[in-house]
């Protein structure tokens, strides 16, 4: 709670900075105390002192997992502003509101990851989804990105829609909002509805994480997109939907199980398929690593098939290790010029430290072990072996991370064993230690996956 | 007869001939005025139902920001006799044959149901009454309520980031 009354209130008090405050760069300092301040108050909720000590007539949950979601989502703000910040004052005049639309955000993830009521499920997504039609369509000069929002919004809308009439499914199946009702509706003519708004949701909720068949949107998009925002909405709103999926299946639908086993199986088997062949196609990077993100979809999709404790581990470490690496590869690229892989040759002579990092973050994604990535796709294919079904779907999903390596380490390859110029880019000690603390991050829960999982259980 | 029966069957009328007027008249423009005319009819049936919040959000949101929105479109696509395209009269069958279905669907759901003929709609209950609703808003549903807010600060925001000139 102290998380999403604290983002609501930064976002009003980074308006209103903005009109006070002619300076531009003063706004990634109040941004990033902003960040802070979060990470502080989810901290200080995680121990107990909370502003508001209330759950809204159970409207809320604070389990443990979706407050430590909420805290990895914090940080990675945190190295977000840190790492990007420059970048998102170069995208326009309206900098102050970009900010504040990002803390908006921040609420939405917030009530996405808390609730306990499709009301609050059915708000924080749409909390998330605006200001990031706005974000993408903020170049306002630039075509791509202006088809890019018109794309995303329509779509999105669309999407929404069939949220609310999955919600007004289960509404009529079962008499009530609240996710603990939802396994029981009130007799069995009633069970069919159930099922209809069980589908209906996931196909929303698909759409959002883009996870395929829903997933058209996302390459455009994330490729419209100013790169700075890419980097936002790929890591921790994704990651953040997800939790809320993953919720919501664990928490309503799990006496229901049988009925939709198959189908988000058959959902995270195409998803895998679709994105690790597609991003093998790709020229750009920027475009790689949006279809890089739908085959991650495809991996977090594993927790929502697996729904058991393992899999909200899974969930945690994937979010925490997606968020790091992708981060820091977008950092990069966002300065620089040219997008293809060939701007990435001779990468390594320029820039050792950074070309080291990154491919840190690339051996992350692929799941090479050592790597955070590793444990994170050890923990969810994990949690589906539990479920002791559908074992041919793990064993697809070791293929195509298999695949993944070829387009990740192309990157590596350009940066370390291709002559070229190498790219000139500019970056600040700061920078340089940011990126630093990143590698040692991934390598850390890489090492000990444990330092972040103890978190669950520790009091 | 006592008022409300004269009320309602002065609305009813008023709601049909509108309607009528809207479908039959040649200007669009017209047809969106008659439209307005028709939501205020039906607002007023919801006030004899008892059903305040109803009969206002009904004139907001209906007769008010959808017919605004209807009139600046019609506007902005400037329909005239001149520029009607040539309706095919295929089209025109299609839509009589349509439109019979839906009235088919209706004639037939309504006759069947037992519980309109049978039972007296109770219109004197508070459900509709906008106290009692303010009274839910604000103390089961007040999370959801106050947290719209911050989902139209964001989109109001976004209307001025995207709408401002000078970049």
């Amino acid at each position: 709670m102290n998380l999403i009354l604290f983002s609501a209130l930064w976002g009003v008090v980074m308006m209103f900075s903005g009109l006070f405050i002619s300076n531009k760069s003063t706004a990634r300092t109040i941004a990033l105390t902003g960040a802070f301040l979060l990470l502080a108050a989810n901290l200080l909720e995680m121990n107990g002192y909370s502003v508001i000590n209330h759950d809204f007539k159970g409207m809320l949950q604070f389990e443990r997992f979706n407050m430590l979601f909420l805290t990895v989502a914090c940080g990675s703000l945190i190295i977000y502003f840190l790492l990007s910040s420059k970048e998102i004052e170069a995208v326009g005049n309206h900098v102050y509101e970009y900010f504040a639309l990002i803390f908006f955000i921040m609420c939405g993830i917030g009530l996405v990851a808390l609730f306990n009521n499709l009301l609050i499920l059915f708000i924080g997504i749409e909390i998330i989804s605006i200001p990031l039609y706005i974000l993408t369509g903020s170049d306002k000069r630039n075509l791509k990105s202006n088809e890019a929002a018109l794309k995303y919004f329509l779509m999105g809308a669309f999407s929404t829609g069939i949220l609310l009439l999955g919600i007004a499914f289960l509404y009529g199946a079962t008499g009530s909002f609240q996710v603990e009702k939802m396994g029981l509706p009130a007799n069995d003519q009633l069970r069919i509805f159930l099922a209809i708004g069980i589908v209906f949701v996931m196909i929303a909720l698909a759409f959002k994480v883009s996870a395929a068949p829903f997933h058209f949107w996302t390459p455009d998009v994330y490729d419209g997109a100013p790169t700075v925002f890419t980097s936002f909405m790929a890591t921790i709103v994704k990651a953040a939907l997800f939790v809320g999926f993953l919720t919501l299946f664990y928490n309503a639908f799990s006496n229901n199980y049988e009925d939709w086993k198959l189908s988000v199986a058959l959902i995270t088997a195409l998803t895998l398929f679709i994105g690790n062949i597609t991003a093998v196609f790709q020229q750009s990077v920027k475009r790689m690593l949006a279809y890089s993100s739908i085959a991650q979809a495809g991996f977090m999709m594993f927790t929502v098939f697996a729904i058991n404790d393992m899999a909200k581990q899974g969930m945690l470490l994937y979010a925490a290790a997606y968020c790091l690496a992708t981060i820091g590869i977008f950092s990069v690229l966002i300065k620089m010029k040219d997008y293809t892989f060939d701007g990435f040759n001779g990468f390594a002579k320029k820039q050792p430290l950074l070309a080291f990092v990154l491919t840190v973050c690339l051996f992350s994604l692929a799941g090479v072990p050592l790597t955070a990535g590793f444990f994170a796709k050890y923990f969810v294919l994990a949690a589906a072996v539990k479920t002791g079904t559908y074992l041919w779907l793990v064993i697809f999903a070791v293929l195509m991370a298999a695949i993944s390596v070829y387009y990740y380490f192309r990157i590596v390859q350009a940066m370390y064993f291709k002559e070229g110029e190498g790219q000139d880019i500019e970056t600040t000690p700061l920078f340089r230690i940011v990126m630093i603390a990143i590698a040692a991050l991934i390598i850390l829960l890489g090492v000990l996956p444990t330092a972040l999982l103890n978190w669950l259980t520790l009091y | 007869m006592s008022v409300t029966v004269i009320l309602f069957w002065l609305l009813s009328v008023l709601a049909l001939g509108a309607a009528l007027m809207m479908v039959t008249s040649k200007n669009p423009v017209y047809s969106v005025l008659w439209l307005i005319v028709v939501f205020f009819a039906i607002s007023g049936h919801y006030i004899l139902m008892n059903a305040q919040f109803l009969a206002i959000v009904n004139i907001i949101v209906y007769a008010g920001a959808i017919m605004v929105l209807f009139l600046f479109v019609i506007m902005l696509m400037n329909l005239n006799a001149e520029t009607e395209p040539q309706k095919n009269k295929w089209l025109k069958l299609a839509g009589a044959v349509a439109g019979g279905c839906l009235l088919l669907v209706f004639v037939a759901a309504l006759r069947q149901t037992e519980l309109l003929k049978l039972q007296e709609v109770n219109m004197s209950g508070p459900t509709g009454l906008i106290r009692r609703l303010g009274m839910v808003l604000f103390t089961d549903y007040v999370l959801p309520f106050e947290i719209a807010s911050v989902l139209f600060l964001s989109a109001m925001v976004g209307a001025v980031v995207i709408g401002k000139k000078g970049d």
